[in-house]
């Protein structure tokens, strides 16, 4: 397996594991603590729009290979609705796929998960891709 | 009404651990602030878009919860169920953000809000804009 698993510092910091990463699909995992969570005790919205982020950046990293380091791609846009929570303990695994990928612009959608099932968060995230000397 | 002292206001432990920082807290008006560091970066060391979507809802939950009072916010919490981001530009290790919310409408099950990221105080580079709703929830219902 080719360097691809470029780490994502922010993602190391708050404890995420990349589970599986192939051209277009990547998964991460986090089992949460207290330090995850907002005032009410349960998860904080940003752990979850943080690992759908990783998960598709990385995700679109994988499929495009070498041109990624060359010519980064970022996030312009986020959607993300939150349609149940968690809590301290639970594993959560978000998978990111890309579902179109042009020159310019890539389009991925995720999904988040609680303990192997129900579906918790989903999200729709929008890359430019850079053109080099741009 | 008036919104909950500095004293009392809620804070996160997830927003604890990133650094994030309240700056300002009334009713009606949230600001925080991060200064980015290494940790803080995705693999192209810059901001992870990760940061600024957590300070953003931190930011947007306090504000609708000093609308609502703590007292209130806690027999029925409220809770995030969509946010929109635009991310506008990038930021790097070293820069401050700071992101302010305000709510747009507050009603008895829904809440509306917004948030902006500029880099730096005293309005520097606009770097991201979101929307978010809220839902409130009765546990007294249930």
């Amino acid at each position: 397996m080719k360097d691809e698993r470029r780490r994502s510092p922010f993602s190391a910091f708050i404890g995420t594991e990349m589970e599986e990463l192939r051209e277009g699909y990547a998964r991460v995992g986090l089992t949460l603590e207290p330090r995850h969570t907002n005032p009410n005790g349960v998860m904080h919205g940003g752990v979850i729009t943080t690992m759908m982020d990783s998960a598709l950046g990385a995700a679109l990293g994988a499929l495009r290979g070498e041109a990624a380091r060359r010519d980064p791609h970022a996030t312009v846009e986020m959607n993300a609705s939150f349609l149940s929570g968690a809590r301290p303990g639970d594993r959560i695994v978000v998978e990111g796929r890309v579902i179109r990928m042009g020159k310019t612009i890539a389009f991925g959608e995720a999904e988040a998960r609680r303990n192997g099932d129900t579906l918790i968060a989903k999200g729709r995230l929008t890359f430019a891709i850079r053109e080099r000397g741009q | 009404m008036s919104g909950p002292g500095p004293e009392e206001r809620p804070s996160s432990p997830f927003v604890e651990l990133i650094g994030g920082r309240l700056e300002e807290w009334r009713e009606g008006y949230v600001r925080m602030s991060l200064t980015l560091e290494p940790h803080h970066t995705n693999p192209n060391g810059v901001m992870h878009g990760g940061v600024v979507t957590t300070l953003m809802d931190e930011a947007l939950g306090g504000v609708i919860a000093s609308v609502r009072g703590l007292e209130t916010m806690f027999a029925a919490p409220h809770a995030t169920v969509e946010m929109n981001a635009s991310f506008l530009a990038g930021a790097r290790p070293g820069d401050r953000i700071v992101v302010e919310a305000r709510v747009l409408r507050l009603g008895r099950r829904v809440a509306f809000g917004e948030a902006e990221a500029h880099r730096g105080d005293d309005g520097g580079e606009l770097i991201a804009k979101g929307r978010m709703t809220f839902v409130i929830m009765d546990l007294r219902a249930t």
